[in-house]
């Protein structure tokens, strides 16, 4: 298991908190919940190794799409990139419909 | 009316399917995501824990009706029930009782979605199926507890004996249930025994269309929402139930009747649980001698060696005053010419079970009308529930179920149970003969051991090699087969010095004789007749079941 942490500028303020998915056998469970200040801080936990350079490239893209000023949780079971993609981008229009 | 494509449940995960069965905009959920128990032991196994723990449970209405779903996400570790998942699924049923008893109705909806313990929390898997296997049993005196198993996993392992103990229960084709799943069967007894490959064959075995056809659930609905709801309607609109735990007599019977020297179709199966009936004698082979066994050392000095009353030559069971009280012993033996040849060295097979909850249920019967409810005590040393094709085709869930409620019901009813650990206490035999007592005596013995599966399958099972899983064990103790670290989840009333199993001295019987006299004054004392002792000892508020504890707390105040 791998914890990763990263922290980005954002000013988008969430609407909800929003849960989807689960930690099932490749997919991952995102936690979206509305905080204060200026950055949204997303802490990951995924069972595979030796990814962090994939996550951070996923995160990063996932953050300069949306900008959304969250604190992000992330229980990783080996969902691929693509599907990590699809699970933030769910997460973050439901987070965004109040 | 626009005509809309089936919602299946089969297909949803958790709390959709709780959400799905509720009424619009009625359910809300407790302990949810935000609130984050998640599972303290699986980080330090290197395992990402999920923010619900796998269990949803939602409070709402079904057709104006107050509800609780309990469901479970068998997409999470299979469904296993570890010590936070297990105690949100007993504590909802807890309050739920409380609510009952104070005369406000609610009705638990279990959806199944399990194989089993979470083998990674192991005992807490054990510890929470009997807790919430006493609160089904109590509840159901009051409401219906309808229990689901829509599939893909279905419910197994001690979770089917919970399945089992519900007063109706509607699966999908898609459904299985049985206790032990056929890789674990496959594993423990051998492919000649079951092949857990082919797959159509497990499916006509344990699948919800053979569970049907045998009488052994009551509902097969096809994978659509409102076909549910309309079978938990019709279940609370109309509680005659089939009771089936309380047919040892039909059981016994039929099992009897059975010749085991080929394998038995699950066609012919069906046939035969279909047309249960009770025969009046039933007359068991008892020349295969007696192998020793420390259960059988133990019942026969404990009841000064008396004759066993029952008719199954594998369960002794005897009355034997002392002080004035009067006390059931009651022990499962080996015997080698065993016809279910799985359950020949002491295993609880169907035979075993079904013949345990006779006797208890006749004891109850018997002081029904009187005061002084006799003391029970089951004398444990059972190396795990019987591994076979036959068990699982014929229910062994059930049987297990059966014994499971009738030492739950005893206890509730004001017998005294004291349980008495001499030897192996592992997995559905224990649950089923032992958990529910209101103490657990144990020898501090290296030969005692409490566990939930042998290392060779839970290996299997979770992926990992046994020599990953004894590493492990060490700082994880609920996954530890010694006594001790047992005892350290606080369920143990008293860990017994200085016993010799085997052959114990005068002194040490009178020790023994003292000690299940001492519980017994004990749980006398109060008139608390459940098992919340269990998370009340030092060891558990300490540290054994702190999560449990918060866990209860969490649902008390989110309850209203």
């Amino acid at each position: 298991m791998e914890k990763l942490t990263y922290t980005f500028p954002a000013n988008r303020p969430i609407q909800r908190k929003t849960h989807v998915g689960v930690v099932g056998s490749g997919d991952l469970e995102i936690l979206l919940e509305p905080t204060k200040g200026e950055e949204t801080v997303v802490e990951i936990r995924t069972g595979i190794t030796g990814y962090s350079d994939t996550w951070k490239r996923v995160i990063e893209r996932f953050m300069a799409q949306q900008q959304i000023l969250a604190s992000i949780t992330i229980n990783d079971f080996g969902a691929t990139p693509g599907v990590v993609s699809i699970r933030l981008a769910q997460a973050a229009e439901v987070s965004m419909n109040g | 009316m626009v005509s809309t494509l089936p919602v299946s449940l089969v297909e949803s995960k958790a709390r959709e399917r709780a959400q799905a069965i509720l009424d619009e905009g009625s359910a809300r959920e407790l302990l949810g995501p935000f609130d984050r128990f998640e599972s303290p032991h699986l980080e330090a196994q290197n395992i990402v824990p999920q923010s619900d723990d796998g269990m949803v449970i939602m409070k709402g209405t079904i057709h104006g009706r107050p509800t609780l779903i309990i469901s479970i996400e068998g997409n999470f570790q299979g469904g296993g029930i570890g010590e936070v998942s297990g105690a949100k699924f007993a504590g909802a049923l807890e309050k739920a009782l409380e609510d009952c008893q104070n005369g406000n109705l609610i009705y638990p909806v279990i959806i199944y979605d399990t194989g089993g313990v979470r083998l990674q929390e192991a005992n807490y898997g054990l510890l929470s199926i009997a807790e919430i296997s006493s609160a089904i049993v109590a509840l159901k005196e009051y409401v219906p507890v309808v229990g689901i198993i829509p599939g893909k996993i279905g419910s197994f392992g001690g979770m089917s004996l919970t399945a089992g103990l519900c007063s109706a229960l509607v699966m999908t084709r898609e459904g299985r249930l049985g206790m032990n799943g056929p890789e674990v069967v496959e594993q423990e007894a051998g492919i000649q025994e079951l092949n857990s490959k082919n797959k159509q064959f497990i499916w006509e075995m344990i699948g919800g269309k053979g569970r049907l056809k045998s009488g052994l659930v009551d509902r097969v609905v096809e994978d659509d929402v409102p076909n549910y709801i309309e079978a938990i309607e019709s279940v609370w609109s109309n509680p005659t139930f089939a009771n089936r735990t309380l047919q040892y007599e039909e059981f016994l019977s039929m099992l009897h009747e059975l010749s085991l020297d080929g394998k038995i179709d699950p066609s012919v199966s069906r046939t035969l649980l279909q047309n249960r009936t009770k025969v009046n004698e039933i007359k068991y082979d008892t020349s295969n001698g007696k192998t020793a066994s420390r259960g059988r050392t133990w019942f026969n000095v404990l009841t000064d060696h008396a004759p066993s009353i029952s008719q199954a030559p594998t369960v002794l069971v005897a009355d034997k005053e002392q002080d004035g009280k009067k006390f059931r012993y009651i022990a499962v033996v080996p015997d080698e010419g065993n016809k279910f040849y799985r359950a020949r060295h002491g295993e609880f097979g169907l035979v075993e079970a079904w013949t345990v909850a006779k006797y208890v249920r006749e004891a109850v019967e018997e002081d029904a009308g009187s005061k002084e409810k006799r003391v029970i005590v089951p004398i444990v040393d059972v190396p795990g529930q019987a591994f076979g094709y036959h068990e699982e085709l014929f229910g062994i869930y059930l049987a297990c179920s059966a014994s499971v409620e009738a030492y739950a019901t005893a206890r509730q009813q004001g017998h005294p149970i004291v349980t008495l650990v001499v030897g192996k206490a592992i997995s559905g035999a224990f649950l089923s003969h032992g958990m529910q007592g209101n103490r657990i005596l144990a020898f501090d013995d290296d030969q005692v051991q409490v566990h939930v599966m042998s290392k060779k399958s839970a290996a299997l099972v979770t992926m990992r090699t046994v020599e990953e899983l004894e590493e492990f064990a060490k700082t994880v103790p609920s996954m530890a087969y010694d006594v001790h670290s047992f005892k350290s989840l606080g369920a143990i009333h008293e860990l017994l010095q200085g016993i010799n199993a085997d052959l114990p001295s005068n002194e040490q019987l009178q020790q023994v004789k003292e000690s299940i006299q001492s519980a017994t004054n004990d749980i006398l004392q109060t008139t608390d007749r459940s098992l919340r002792i269990r998370l009340q000892s030092p060891e558990a508020i300490e540290k054994g079941r702190k999560a449990s504890i918060a866990v209860r707390n969490a649902i008390n105040s989110q309850w209203k």
